[in-house]
């Protein structure tokens, strides 16, 4: 069983003080007009985005969901770069093309958003036969929401990976509602690895706001899809504090408690403050340390030209032989 | 050089670019072990393993799914879509991942895959796998779709299209699977993005792809022996389609039809037309024709089924309607 040194959680602290500090400022720009289109942040879910990027090494490839800014930012990708990317920017990771959902970074194995739900579910199974084909020993990493349960493509994905023993980590991060539908709304329970588990694969489930238990099962999880055994599914349970576009219709006091009792960030704090693992001044410099950062992404992506209209029609083909002279 | 069927065709060049490439491989329904539901992948299981050669369940959307997350990988795919119709169920990989992932994420990564689907009609197999799927796919960028109408350019097209790097959608007509021509035994390819002209006349260009091909061609025999000389050209690649070779040859004529297997309602027909008429209009002597299916399912009855779809007679009204000018009075025209 992979063992996380309790060290590790002022690093997975810090990694979810910087995914917060990074969609707090975006919030703050998208509601300045800075952010073109639509903005979903992983506000609230930052242990699970924490713990997942704990997990991938950068031989692996991820397949990031609509609420992964935090996780796409922690495998390693530039935080400037992606910043500028979800502004729009010329020097954003895809040259402003993709934006906040279809932030992609070859370099991180960040294989690229794509959000119509559950076509990631399809994509993601493409890199595992290809790795099991050459024999490495890597794992394509899907992420994926309760609400992604309801598409064909979760059947054909968890059939098909479960059959030819491929090389899957699902990463089922269920906050409870597709937009306004509550889980149990849509699925015949309010738990999707019991869903999975009848493909005859691994499953488990874990606290995704508690970030040292999800990211210790995160890490078991991806060394037993990179042992070739087959995929493993594992469900994080938690809330996303984001509402939908025309207000949130869920319970205030629901909203409340876990924006505050259940708060990943506050609950790492209390146990590295009570294990005396660091202290209140400790976490003060390292919170001002994040602040800057994000200050300084922020800076590179406001002073970045807008993209170059005269490139909107590059990359549309990747070979152009296609055409006649 | 031998005669031999499309089927054994495409076969060969399966053979010969999985003997080559390494990173081709074939997934699908009942490609293995049955050979493919129309025999065009028969002995890849036996030559290059069960690794490379994959049948998969019942699963078109994880077919091009894995197909293009292999090919994010260096990988060449060639997924199989046993009846064009049921890419319906496969849409969104072929029309959100596939044809946008190049320019989406800027060119970091490319989807060559290959997706072969048994399309059309004339066989009576009924409304769900008689249809002419391309009009489904024409307004998608990123898309390639090519469409062998004989033996030997399928062999060549296919070949080409998996060694491009592009995602293609490679039609093949049910009702030519059997028609033979001469195809050499060696390697060679048909380049993508080019028509044919097939048949060399002064009087009318006919425009046409797959089996609308054939039912040009008798056309043009039956053109012939009434003094009507048609000029006809196979396009072979559907997206991007060859406007010089098509406006070269109206440009020549002054008088086109366009035809096609599907619906006319947004089909490559109507927008093949449009382009004449935007960059040849005052050289046209008569307006553009179109002929394509008439506006419905297409039914299993064989008498319903040719009721629907376009033939050589409708090719020879078109182009007699336009000639209209030359003729004798007192003919009738459709």
């Amino acid at each position: 069983m992979a063992k996380i040194a309790r060290k590790t959680l002022l690093k997975l602290y810090e990694d979810m003080l910087l995914v917060r500090g990074f969609e707090q400022c975006l919030e703050d720009q998208h509601r300045r007009g800075n952010v073109p289109g639509l903005l979903h942040t992983g506000l609230g879910q930052e242990a699970t985005l924490a713990a997942i990027a704990h997990a991938l090494r950068p031989t692996d490839c991820f397949f990031p969901d609509h609420r992964c800014h935090g996780l796409c930012l922690l495998a390693g990708s530039p935080g400037e770069k992606l910043m500028a990317e979800i502004m729009g920017r010329a020097t954003g990771v895809c040259g402003g093309r993709g934006g906040s959902m279809h932030l992609a970074d070859k370099n991180v194995g960040n294989f690229g958003g794509n959000v119509v739900e559950g076509a990631m579910m399809a994509t993601c199974l493409g890199p595992a036969l290809a790795w099991k084909l050459r024999g490495e020993k890597n794992l394509s990493a899907v992420v994926i929401g309760d609400g992604t349960v309801g598409r064909g493509e979760f059947n054909e994905s968890l059939n098909l990976a479960s059959t030819w023993k491929l090389p899957v980590l699902y990463c089922m991060v269920n906050n409870q509602y597709a937009i306004s539908t509550h889980v149990t709304e849509a699925h015949p329970t309010a738990n999707m690895s019991e869903i999975a588990a009848g493909y005859q694969l691994r499953t488990a489930m874990v606290d995704g706001n508690d970030v040292m238990a999800a990211a210790e099962i995160a890490l078991q999880a991806a060394d037993y899809v990179r042992s070739g055994e087959g995929p493993f599914f594992l469900e994080f349970h938690t809330y996303r504090w984001q509402g939908i576009f025309s207000g949130d219709i869920r319970d205030p006091e629901e909203v409340r408690r876990w924006k505050q009792d259940l708060d990943p960030i506050r609950r790492a704090r209390s146990t590295i403050l009570g294990d005396g693992l660091a202290s209140e001044d400790q976490l003060s410099a390292l919170q001002a340390k994040v602040a800057a950062k994000v200050d300084e992404w922020l800076d590179f992506a406001l002073q970045s030209p807008p993209p170059d209209p005269s490139t909107a029609l590059d990359h549309v083909y990747a070979s152009m032989e296609v055409f006649a002279p | 050089m031998s005669e031999k069927s499309m089927i054994q065709a495409l076969n060969q060049a399966l053979h010969q670019v999985m003997a080559s490439h390494a990173e081709v491989y074939c997934l699908g329904e009942d490609i293995g072990k049955m050979g493919g539901d129309f025999s065009v992948t028969r002995g890849l299981l036996e030559k290059f393993g069960a690794e490379r050669v994959r049948d998969t369940p019942l699963s078109e959307a994880a077919i091009i799914g894995t197909a293009v997350g292999s090919a994010m990988l260096g990988m060449r795919p060639v997924a199989e879509i046993m009846i064009a119709d049921f890419m319906t169920t496969c849409f969104d990989q072929i029309v959100n991942s596939a044809a946008k992932m190049h320019y989406m994420f800027d060119g970091q990564f490319r989807a060559p895959i290959v997706i072969r689907a048994a399309t059309g009609g004339g066989i009576g197999a009924g409304p769900h796998h008689s249809q002419s799927v391309e009009s489904w796919f024409l307004s998608v960028p990123g898309l390639v779709i090519v469409a062998p109408s004989n033996a030997y350019d399928a062999k060549g097209l296919l070949i080409a299209s998996i060694l491009d790097d592009n995602p293609i959608i490679f039609l093949e007509h049910k009702a030519l699977y059997g028609t033979k021509s001469k195809v050499p035994e060696e390697w060679y390819t048909v380049p993508l993005g080019r028509a044919s002209v097939i048949r060399r006349g002064s009087d009318v260009t006919v425009v046409a792809s797959m089996k609308m091909v054939h039912e040009a061609l008798a056309a043009a025999d039956e053109l012939a022996a009434r003094g009507i000389e048609a000029e006809i050209i196979d396009l072979r690649t559907l997206r991007p389609w060859d406007k010089k070779t098509v406006l070269d040859s109206v440009a020549k004529t002054q008088r086109a039809v366009v035809a096609t297997e599907t619906p006319l309602m947004g089909s490559l027909a109507s927008e093949v037309s449009v382009v004449i008429f935007e960059e040849l209009f005052s050289r046209l002597v008569s307006p553009v024709a179109r002929v394509g299916a008439k506006d419905a399912p297409i039914p299993t009855a064989p008498i319903l089924e040719r009721e629907i779809l376009p033939d050589r007679a409708d090719i020879v009204a078109a182009v007699t309607a336009l000639m209209a000018d030359r003729q004798p009075e007192g003919v009738a025209h459709a």
